[in-house]
């Protein structure tokens, strides 16, 4: 599933089938190359769901237990969550210095939140498997180089 | 193996391998024997940003690309001071550039505009890449016959440089190029006519 596909699921609790949140936004881990939160907004208790925390990822909807899965994040998703380690409009460099484009989307599998692929926009084209991910910082999004 | 001008190279970001932007290339520092690239001095990101205490030798250079210099992390990079004195105290691009390159035969071939380097990672595992001097832009002399245009002309492994003039094999002459995309195999022709290691 794409980024932009996913963005405006709704976040529906299982308990009470209401509806507790909307998805805006998701914070990625460079190291284990996947989706650690999602961020969730018009919700009471926080901003983030935690990737442990959901029980589906579905077509339609994502699906909590109730709304406390909802919360802060905790730290380790505070730090990921900032601007600067966001993967989405930012350049695409590989580990040899070269600019591949920049990320206008990212394919995850909603199963288990792995990043598949980061498919680039604007003076790039084409997407970069997700395995290549090595790190994202303020700069760029930094890619293994292909052999 | 890729060749570059070195003014090409100033200015690049420095960026790890996390993508922080952490400095940007100032100037090149050379070998004392002026045929390979010894270090970066650098300068903070940014339009107000002055030159930074930190270096980065060439060792510590994990890729130079198009677009950027990848580093390991920040912690590879060192303090100008210790890295100068290690390369001898010598050779800012400040040095060569604008410098009189003259033939072993006494002919003026023109002034140095730029610096051509080979950057070769191949080597990146074993810790062998190389960044080899490998030939300069000069604004052409009338001995070359295309005098004020932009030349590129190969250099031996080694030269010898005062500051004032840098000195080439006479048949370097033979070897000029325009671009380059051809430039690596000019400069390879060369250094095999010279007998030396190409």
């Amino acid at each position: 599933m794409l980024f932009s596909q996913a963005k405006g699921h709704k976040v529906v609790a299982s308990s009470t089938a209401a509806t507790v949140g909307k998805v805006s936004g998701f914070v990625v881990d460079p190291v284990t190359r996947s989706v650690v939160a999602v961020q969730v907004k018009k919700a009471e208790k926080g901003d983030f769901l935690r990737w442990a925390d959901l029980v589906a990822f579905g077509a339609d909807a994502v699906t909590v237990s109730d709304d406390s899965a909802i919360g802060d994040g905790g730290p380790d998703v505070s730090a990921l969550a900032g601007k600067a380690h966001r993967v989405l409009g930012k350049r695409v460099l590989t580990s040899g210095g070269d600019e591949l484009g920049k990320v206008a989307d990212v394919d995850f599998d909603p199963e288990t939140g792995t990043v598949s692929a980061l498919v680039l926009g604007k003076g790039g084209g084409g997407e970069v498997a997700g395995e290549r991910l090595i790190g994202i910082g303020s700069y760029a999004v930094v890619v293994r180089e292909t052999p | 193996m890729r060749l570059m001008r070195t003014s090409e190279i100033t200015r690049r970001p420095v960026v790890t391998m996390a993508g922080e932007d952490v400095a940007q290339i100032k100037d090149v520092v050379y070998a004392a024997d002026g045929g390979s690239v010894e270090a970066f001095t650098l300068a903070g990101r940014g339009v107000f940003a002055g030159p930074l205490k930190k270096g980065l030798a060439w060792g510590s250079v994990a890729a130079l690309g198009t677009d950027a210099v990848m580093i390991r992390d920040e912690t590879v990079l060192e303090p100008v001071k210790a890295m100068l004195a290690v390369a001898g105290g010598r050779g800012a691009s400040g040095d060569v550039l604008g410098s009189q390159v003259l033939s072993d035969a006494g002919v003026d071939l023109g002034v140095v505009r730029d610096v051509i380097v080979s950057v070769d990672m191949s080597g990146e595992t074993t810790g062998r890449s190389s960044c080899d001097v490998v030939g300069y832009e000069i604004e052409a002399s009338e001995a070359l016959g295309t005098q004020g245009e932009l030349v590129l002309i190969p250099l031996p492994d080694t030269i010898a440089a005062s500051g004032e003039h840098l000195m080439v094999p006479a048949s370097a002459k033979e070897f000029v190029g325009r671009d380059l995309a051809g430039f690596g195999a000019a400069v390879e022709a060369f250094r095999a006519q010279l007998g030396g290691p190409a």
